[in-house]
């Protein structure tokens, strides 16, 4: 039955792929969901509160609350908006976000597809999501939308050159556009091209944080200034739809940094022998969530929690002893490495946002244009003669030019 | 610009700093949030709450002397003292009603009781749905509010 299951799948490669699709689909959409509610819960902490704690135990249903509320509520077309545009700008936002994942190797044999112009084929696609927040700008036929979507635009386009000019510089490391070779690189290299591209790094972080709209570049939406700037007159699902394609984009520019600069799938120290014990990870993790929640579970006070609770520690703990046969083992090491930096960038966008307050808009366009750019210029020029002098080109262009 | 401050811009200190700062907010014990209905705040040891009348921790009975000082006492007169007297002539309760509504809580009444029958308590769920659940016979002064409790 498997054996024929998979012999018809890849005699109908297509197939695969829209099963790889919606998996990936699904997946994400419920990670986005849970990434709101992360955000909201981090963000409380470091604000010393406790966050959404009502709905459900510890607030874990908050999500599914949020978005059946969100579906329930009037759609409302403000009078003379563009109605087509309207329509269609949040749905091109979203498109972009989720488009970009078909090119996201996830684990070394989990990915949609594996194009050779990968990380150009994301950047492209990520960029069209801009067009999403001009139009529904625009199209709101109002004041505060129009401000958000004319800031967002002159923003994500300074921010995207210098981004694009950094990870120029991985790509002459890697010798690929291929998001899979270019992980498979750094595994032959035995190291994560952050070490040696930290300051495409820092540049590439920052400016992805521009573009994602978020703190403390989220001037297109600085609620104080714009209402909520580009997505003022939007309501219910096509709000909610901006707001997936939000976090969507935090995702996604965690996973190209993860991807680029982090080694993608690859776990840590992956040539060492002494720290080979790293594979057991996953195993430690889950026994240490499993721990966590059962602390939870024994801090509340109310017995359905406190029975929901232990039960999540006892899955966490009968996953972690799954978890331990080899092959399981070796077959989750990829999308946990994956999934645990992801998490780890996420995190951190968070954490940002906790503590920075928003730059002053001539001040953003300095940062770009005046640091960003000038530095990615510089990494980019310095990474090529480097590469040129190191990688065995000079020797071979002396010799044609002296052979002349 | 000295090198320091150079150097010190260079590598973002002070946004190390910044964040820093935030992460170490996360510790459980910094949570200022009481979850409420499940934990309640600690109000202040002299605040006044919502009124109680005494009863004899052994005997059950009132210590109420039916004196109407507090009534006389209330900035507001919303306490009505009823009593009837006894056969030996003694003044004794009847009725006792508090209108909380119009409550400023001075505390004026439990001074004037000679003999701490009338007591503003730290409780302070005293919210109700009408006006009239706002006024308080005996039998709710010396219940107090019964608000749910929650065990770990």
């Amino acid at each position: 039955m498997l054996a024929n299951t998979i012999e018809f799948l890849k005699a109908n490669p297509l197939l695969l792929a829209l099963i790889k699709i919606l998996i990936v689909f699904g997946v994400l959409s419920g990670i986005v969901a849970y990434l709101v509610y992360l955000e909201r819960k981090v963000l409380a902490f470091m604000q010393a509160r406790l966050g959404p704690m009502r709905v459900g135990p510890w607030g874990l249903l908050q999500p599914v609350a949020d978005g059946l509320k969100l579906l329930l509520k009037e759609d409302i077309i403000p009078a003379g908006a563009d109605e087509w545009l309207f329509l269609l700008a949040p749905a091109i936002s979203v498109f972009a976000a989720f488009t970009v994942f078909s090119a996201v190797p996830f684990a070394g044999n989990f990915y949609v597809t594996d194009i050779n112009i990968g990380l150009l084929f994301i950047l492209a696609v990520s960029s069209l999501g801009i067009y999403g927040i001009i139009l529904g700008g625009w199209s709101s036929n109002s004041h505060y939308p129009l401000l958000g979507a004319l800031r967002s635009s002159a923003q994500l386009v300074s921010y995207e050159v210098a981004a694009g000019v950094a990870l120029v510089g991985v790509l002459l490391i890697s010798n690929s556009l291929s998001m899979v070779d270019i992980v498979n690189r750094q595994l032959q290299m035995g190291v994560w091209n952050v070490f040696l591209q930290p300051l495409a790094f820092v540049i590439y972080v920052i400016a992805a944080v521009a573009e994602t709209n978020r703190n403390p570049f989220d001037l297109p939406e600085a609620e104080s200034e714009l209402t909520a700037g580009f997505h003022t007159e939007y309501s219910g699902f096509r709000f909610a739809l901006y707001f997936l394609a939000e976090y969507t984009n935090m995702v996604v520019v965690a996973c190209i940094a993860v991807t680029l600069f982090f080694g993608g799938w690859l776990q840590p120290f992956v040539g060492v022998r002494a720290l080979s014990l790293l594979r057991f990870t996953p195993f430690v993790s889950l026994i240490g969530a499993a721990a966590f929640v059962l602390w939870l579970g024994l801090k509340s006070w109310v017995p359905l929690e406190r029975y929901f609770f232990v039960s999540l520690a006892a899955v966490c703990v009968v996953l972690a002893a799954l978890v331990l046969y080899p092959p399981v083992l070796n077959a989750i090491q990829g999308i946990f490495w994956f999934g645990a930096k992801v998490l780890a960038f996420l995190y951190a966008f968070i954490w940002c946002r906790a503590t920075f307050p928003r730059y002053r808009y001539d001040q953003l366009m300095n940062v770009g244009w005046r640091w960003m750019l000038p530095l990615a210029l510089g990494n980019l020029v310095v990474t090529a003669v480097v590469r040129y002098l190191v990688g065995g080109h000079a020797a071979a262009t002396q010799a044609a030019w002296l052979g002349r | 610009m000295s090198v320091k401050v150079f150097l010190r811009k260079i590598f973002l200190v002070d946004l190390v700093k910044g964040l820093r700062l935030t992460f170490s907010y996360q510790r459980p014990d910094a949570t200022y949030t009481d979850q409420y209905p499940l934990e309640r705040p600690p109000v202040a040891e002299r605040y006044r709450g919502a009124p109680r009348l005494n009863n004899h921790p052994e005997t059950g009975e009132t210590l109420c002397i039916a004196c109407n000082l507090c009534s006389i006492a209330c900035p507001e007169n919303l306490i009505v003292v009823g009593w009837a007297r006894t056969e030996d002539r003694k003044k004794r309760l009847t009725t006792f009603t508090y209108d909380l509504s119009r409550c400023m809580f001075c505390g004026m009444c439990e001074d004037a009781c000679p003999v701490d029958a009338l007591e503003l308590t730290q409780d302070f769920e005293i919210a109700s749905y009408s006006r009239k659940g706002l006024i308080w016979d005996r039998q709710a002064l010396e219940e107090g509010p019964q608000p749910t409790r929650y065990t770990r």
